[in-house]
């Protein structure tokens, strides 16, 4: 294959790369309307987005390898057409909206008298199981968005 | 909030994404995602299924309290308990945009309202008028029910007892409910704490207290109470 062919496949393998994080952090986005297909494709992509960039990333290494020989100045633009590979084989792994809201690690729970944390009238979501009564305050809700608890033996997922 | 069991396995939840306002949650076992607000698997291998509904009840701290002196509260996580929302935070979210294509303008899109299903049947009722007009003594689907304000705790019963359905009224300086045929006391849990009937329980309906362009969205059908005809007298 021609040195050409090999940069071409390059830069298209550094922008596939990109497009399939970039799409559906794109389609993702809040106060955004967001269309059934379009997030059938982000979750696609989602979906192969991990084993994809990794794929992308070995390939890019491969051909800046067999490229290298023979570049001189070019060597740099080969050592920047690897980025995008990396940056999306990274992005692929992390879950972007816990870096916003961080998920509740470990949930701690305090008896309803030793609660000083909360007012009377703030809200809380209340459940009884079996016996059992739990209370989690909207305010916390609506920044971890989703709790998971078992209460009364039942394990729940308690969302806002 | 949901039950997390599915064919006998417990499912993890994250925060996967957001779809029209309301939030998108993966589970770690398949993959698949979840609308928050409906519980229904809408993408991946569990598409098409459904999480059992844990009964929503939303309610002040105080009553919750008075209610369940020995229940446990999730207590602040300190890594981030900076960036919780701060006590007047509805008055924020009240002004940021709505990204929605509904255009249903009966009610303004971040109106709060409170939602009820009753055999099939979805209503809406502005908060300002169920904290107004306390109780709100409706029928849907064919059922009779009534609506309670506690501030901002609302809870809504079945007003069937015996096969009949029973008018309640406020119990002034309470927030119990007296019903027109026995003189009966209900409290604000629907259960009869004085009187004949002392003891029984209303059949509690769920309610969800959302803004109208979110009840709009998942409940295209819904109707809207008027509470136009019965104002009361001050």
């Amino acid at each position: 294959m021609s040195r050409r062919l090999l940069w071409l496949l390059l830069l298209i393998i550094a922008a596939i790369a990109l497009a399939v994080v970039l799409i559906p952090a794109l389609v993702i986005q809040p106060f955004r309307p967001q269309s059934p297909r379009g997030l059938e494709i982000s979750f696609a992509l989602k979906r192969i987005g991990p084993l994809f960039t990794i794929a992308a990333l070995i390939a890019s290494f491969a051909l800046v390898v067999k490229l290298w020989r023979g570049a001189r100045w070019s060597r740099i633009a080969l050592l920047l057409l690897v980025i995008p590979a990396m940056l999306s084989a990274w992005f692929a792994r992390q879950n972007h909206f816990e870096w916003m809201f961080n998920p509740l690690a470990n949930a701690g729970y305090v008896s309803a008298n030793a609660a000083t944390f909360i007012a009377d009238s703030d809200l809380v979501m209340a459940v009884a199981r079996n016996g059992e009564a739990a209370a989690y305050p909207i305010r916390q809700l609506a920044y971890h968005h989703l709790v998971q608890d078992t209460v009364g033996g039942v394990p729940i997922v308690v969302t806002y | 909030m949901w039950e997390t069991t599915i064919d006998g396995k417990a499912l993890h939840f994250h925060l996967a994404g957001i779809n029209n306002q309301n939030f998108i949650m993966r589970d770690e076992e398949t993959g698949s995602w979840w609308q928050q607000v409906t519980g229904e698997a809408i993408l991946g291998p569990l598409k098409g299924r459904r999480l059992t509904r844990v009964p929503q009840d939303e309610i002040s701290f105080a009553l919750w309290k008075r209610e369940q002196p020995r229940g446990r509260i999730l207590r602040p996580d300190p890594r981030v308990a900076k960036r919780y929302a701060s006590a007047n935070w509805e008055a924020g979210i009240a002004k940021l945009p709505v990204a929605t294509r509904i255009s249903d303008k009966r009610l303004d899109l971040r109106e709060l309202i409170v939602g009820v299903i009753v055999d099939g049947r979805a209503k809406a009722y502005r908060m300002t008028d169920v904290q107004q007009q306390n109780p709100i003594i409706d029928t849907v689907g064919g059922v009779p029910i009534v609506i309670v304000a506690d501030g901002q705790s609302v809870r809504a019963f079945s007003r069937m007892v015996d096969g009949r359905a029973v008018d309640l009224f406020a119990k002034p300086e309470t927030t119990s409910l007296v019903d027109a045929s026995t003189g009966s006391e209900w409290n604000f849990a629907g259960r009869a704490i004085r009187g004949t009937l002392t003891g029984r329980q209303l059949q509690r309906i769920e309610v969800l207290r959302d803004y109208w362009f979110d009840w709009r969205a998942y409940h295209p059908d819904t109707a809207i109470f008027s509470a136009g005809l019965i104002k009361r007298a001050h």
